[in-house]
Parts: structure tokens; sequence; C-alpha cells
């Protein structure tokens, strides 16, 4: 079986549980929880290891999604999943102001983790306190004269949506994989099994 | 789209480091929440930038900011100021203009920026809560100007080194045992303090604060706020020290239930195992084929 892994990360309430329950093919295991913290004032439950989803698309080949847990001490499973990764899409909330920073710490933590190409998912664009695709990416750190990742607004409740932003992710992550000078440097030095 | 939200979430010192990576141009007006009760205080403060830098600040919005200033020192009356005002260039800063006519000297012009900008915004990362906007299509206006400007960045350093009470940003601190790196090629061209240039020698990704805080004997709370002006000053980011993990295990490579990996997942203090770092990570990534890739975003094509 040949298997691509793509993560879904974001901040709490940014929509990566509903992101991967839309896509998936199978009922996604969760390991949601009653949120007893300050969570609790965005939603009831809260992810505290991971979501798994998975697109079988032939006999042999098949897509896994896994979702991180939102909260900052759950790091350590951050880490399990984003070193498996083949890539992942941050989602980020344009209408919370204040989840940017942490969106921020996200990604500061995952590119010192892996250079799996990244893409981010803007989700509630739609709102009228959504800030702009460009003072989003600035705020995430993104200044003018930096490499930045490709952008895709994203409805997490929409299959269409979803499909389209995994598609965006695979295809970047094809081009990144087309252009690297040393394709060796995705070897594993273990064959799965 | 907006540039809109409440300080408490978004804090005065996010807010300048964004405008000023953003090279910004606008203005930004803070009304503190509560607002005031009493009639005779000024309800907004207004924040002027020019591509990234502060231009100039006021507690009003009648253009009448700077006369009142100068007024005030007795350098010159506010009506024959507003009088000389009518007669500057349209295109002079009213500071500028004032230097041309022999009225103030340069050190006035510094003065009065400090006072304008220094004083007046300094005293804004206080604010326990209030609302923000930011309007790029307002320019800075002439009557207000020095003709100065400053970084945006050094105001914050200096806001966040005199600010007293730290309980509005608590939850923006960095975690105690989170590890610090450096987000800048060399050292810092900003003008440092020592305890900050000290902090900025742990930018190793591996020493915690509260390890640096005891290598400098300092408290952990002054080192989180030390940390803080120097992450908000683009200079630095937080990031989480992970404790050692057994290497991953299915499902992430077969077909295990996802339940049963969580729980072997869950690191085992039992275990004695090295620390994951940066250099093994792709020594645990498969690759997946070209024909696999092609496959799949033929298939997702088909769904899209």
């Amino acid at each position: 079986m040949e298997i691509m892994r793509l993560v879904v990360t974001g901040p709490v309430g940014a929509g990566k549980s509903t992101f991967i329950r839309t896509i998936s093919e199978i009922e996604v295991v969760d390991t949601d929880r009653r949120a007893t913290d300050e969570t609790a004032d965005l939603k009831s439950s809260t992810t505290v290891a991971f979501d798994f989803g998975r697109l079988q698309f032939g006999p042999d080949t098949a897509l896994h999604l896994y979702g991180t847990p939102g909260q900052a001490r759950f790091d350590f499973m951050w880490d399990i999943l984003i070193r498996k990764a083949h890539a992942y899409i941050m989602l980020v909330a344009a209408h919370r102001p204040h989840e940017f920073r942490y969106s921020r710490r996200m990604l500061a933590f995952m590119r010192q983790r892996s250079d799996a190409p990244v893409i981010l998912g803007l989700t509630h664009m739609d709102l009228d306190k959504a800030w702009s695709q460009k003072d989003i990416l600035l705020a995430l750190g993104y200044v003018k004269g930096s490499q930045q990742p490709p952008v895709i607004v994203v409805n997490p409740t929409d299959q269409q949506s979803t499909t389209r932003a995994i598609l965006t992710l695979v295809q970047y992550y094809f081009t990144i994989l087309q252009a690297a000078p040393h394709p060796q440097v995705y070897e594993a030095s273990q064959p799965c099994s | 789209m907006a540039i809109t939200g409440h300080l408490a979430e978004f804090s005065l010192a996010e807010i300048f480091q964004f405008l000023e990576q953003g090279h910004k141009t606008g203005l930004l007006t803070i009304t503190p929440l509560p607002e005031p009760t009493d009639h005779h205080t000024s309800r907004s403060h207004y924040i002027w930038f020019q591509q990234g830098r502060i231009t100039t600040a006021a507690n009003r919005s009648d253009g009448r900011g700077l006369v009142t200033l100068i007024d005030k020192r007795g350098w010159l009356g506010s009506h024959a100021a507003g009088r000389l005002l009518k007669s500057c260039d349209l295109s002079t800063p009213a500071g500028l203009c004032f230097k041309s006519q022999g009225i103030l000297e340069a050190d006035q012009l510094r003065m009065l920026f400090y006072i304008q900008v220094m004083q007046q915004v300094c005293a804004l990362f206080a604010l326990e809560d209030g609302w923000f906007h930011f309007d790029s299509s307002q320019k800075t206006p002439l009557s207000e100007a020095t003709g100065l400007s400053a970084p945006a960045l050094d105001v914050t350093l200096s806001g966040l080194r005199a600010l007293k009470n730290w309980t509005v940003l608590e939850e923006k601190l960095p975690d105690p045992n989170a590890a610090l790196i450096s987000m800048i090629d060399g050292k810092p061209t900003l003008k440092l303090k020592q305890a900050e240039w000290q902090v900025w020698e742990f930018t190793d990704g591996r020493t915690s604060l509260k390890e640096i805080a005891k290598h400098l004997q300092l408290s952990v709370r002054q080192i989180q706020q030390i940390a803080f002006r120097l992450i908000v000053v683009s200079l630095l980011e937080e990031v989480p020290i992970l404790k050692p993990v057994s290497t991953p295990q299915p499902p992430l490579i077969s077909s295990q239930p996802p339940k049963a990996a969580a729980a072997e997942a869950t690191p085992s203090p039992a275990k004695k195992l090295p620390p994951s770092s940066p250099e093994t990570v792709n020594a645990t990534r498969e690759p997946v084929s070209q024909s696999f890739l092609n496959n799949l975003m033929g298939f997702l094509k088909n769904q899209a």
C-alpha cells in the first residue's frame, strides 16, 4: 500500500476536525474531548490527540489525513505528525486576529521540525471582520521579499472546497519535488512495511 | 477589508510589528475601552504611519495638536502658529516650516517629536483594552508633523521597556518552558539593552526561558517580558521544547487504528529515547512515487 500523509494544522477552532470530516471517505476517528479550559469559550470539545481521515483512490493507494490538536500543550503530537507528513496545510480563521500570533508560532515550530511543503488555508473570509489575504500573510510573518506559501480560501464544511485545498497542497508538493535538485532528500532510511 | 479589532486580542505591539513589516501608510486610531466618561478627556488617540514609520501622533483630530504643544512650551502662541501655518508650503510638514522660518530649532523639533510620539504613544501600551482601526487612505496631516519619524519597532521597544503593569499582555508572554530561535541573519541592528543582548545569546532553540532565567539570575517573568519584546520587534520567535518521544509507529505507516496509535505515541517516561531533532526529519518520511501523485491529482480533480 502506497500512502501519502498530509497534516491539517492550525489554532483551536480553525476548522481542522471539520475539514477532515468533510473530505474523508471513512468515518473520522477523532479524539475530541470536552474542553475544560479557555478552549471551551470557542467550542464544547477539542481534539486532544489527532483526527484521522482517509481517501482511497486505488487498490493500493491512499491518502491519509491527520489533524493536529489545536492546543499548545499537546505539541509533542505536532512533532510526531509533522515529522511523518509529506506536506501540510495550516488553517487560519481570517476573522480572528488574536490567533495570528499563535499561528505564527506554530509555523515557526513546523519549519524548525520539518521541511515539508506548507500551504495556508484561510477560513471565514466571507465575514465582515475578516482580514485580507495580504494582511494575514503579513501578520503571520511573511514579509515582502520572503518566500510565501500558496494560499487558498477554504470552507471546511464544503466537500468541493476541501478537495480543492488538498489538490492545491498535493500540486504544490509535486512542484517542490520536481524542483528539488536532490530528490534523494526524500528517501527514507527505513522502508515502510 | 478590515484591519480592526481589540487590543486585548491583538496587542499594540503586534499592531506596530504588523504595520512596520508591511511598510504601511495610514492612520491608526485607538479608542480606549471602556470609553472615558469625562467629556474633557479625549476619546481617541491617533497615530500616523508612513511606510511603516511613525510620523506623528495626537489625541485630537482637529489638526491643532502640534501648535498646542508649541504653545504650551511658550515657544509661539497657538494663534500666531496657526497664522504662520497658513503661509507654509502645502507639502511641508509644519515643524520643518517653523524651522525654515527660524521659529524653532532642530533640538526643539526633536523634543516636540519626543512628546508627540514617544510619550503619547508609549503610554498607550498600558491600555487594558481598546478598539483599533487602521485606515490606509489617511495620510499624515502636515499641521501635526514635525518632519521627523521613528521606526514603529523602536517605539515598541521603548514602550514595552517602560511598561510597569504587564497584566494586559499576560496571555501573550512566551511559555517559560519554550525556547527561542533567531528570526534574523546575523546580529540585531536595533539598539538593545544589556539584558536583551544576554537573552539574545540564548537563541539556540534548546534552552528554555526558565533555564535562561537561572543563567542570567533574573526572574522567569523578567525573561518572558524581555523575550516578548524581542519577539514583537521580529528578532526572535518562541518554539516549544519537546519531551523525548518514541519513534512514531503505525498507523502513520500502516493501517493500525488511530486510537491505538495515539496511545502508543504518548510519551512514556520509562522509555529513554533521544529527543527528536530537525536532523532526523527526512529519515522518517517515505517518498511517494510520481505515478502515485499523478493518480491522486487526477482523482482529486474529478472530485473537485
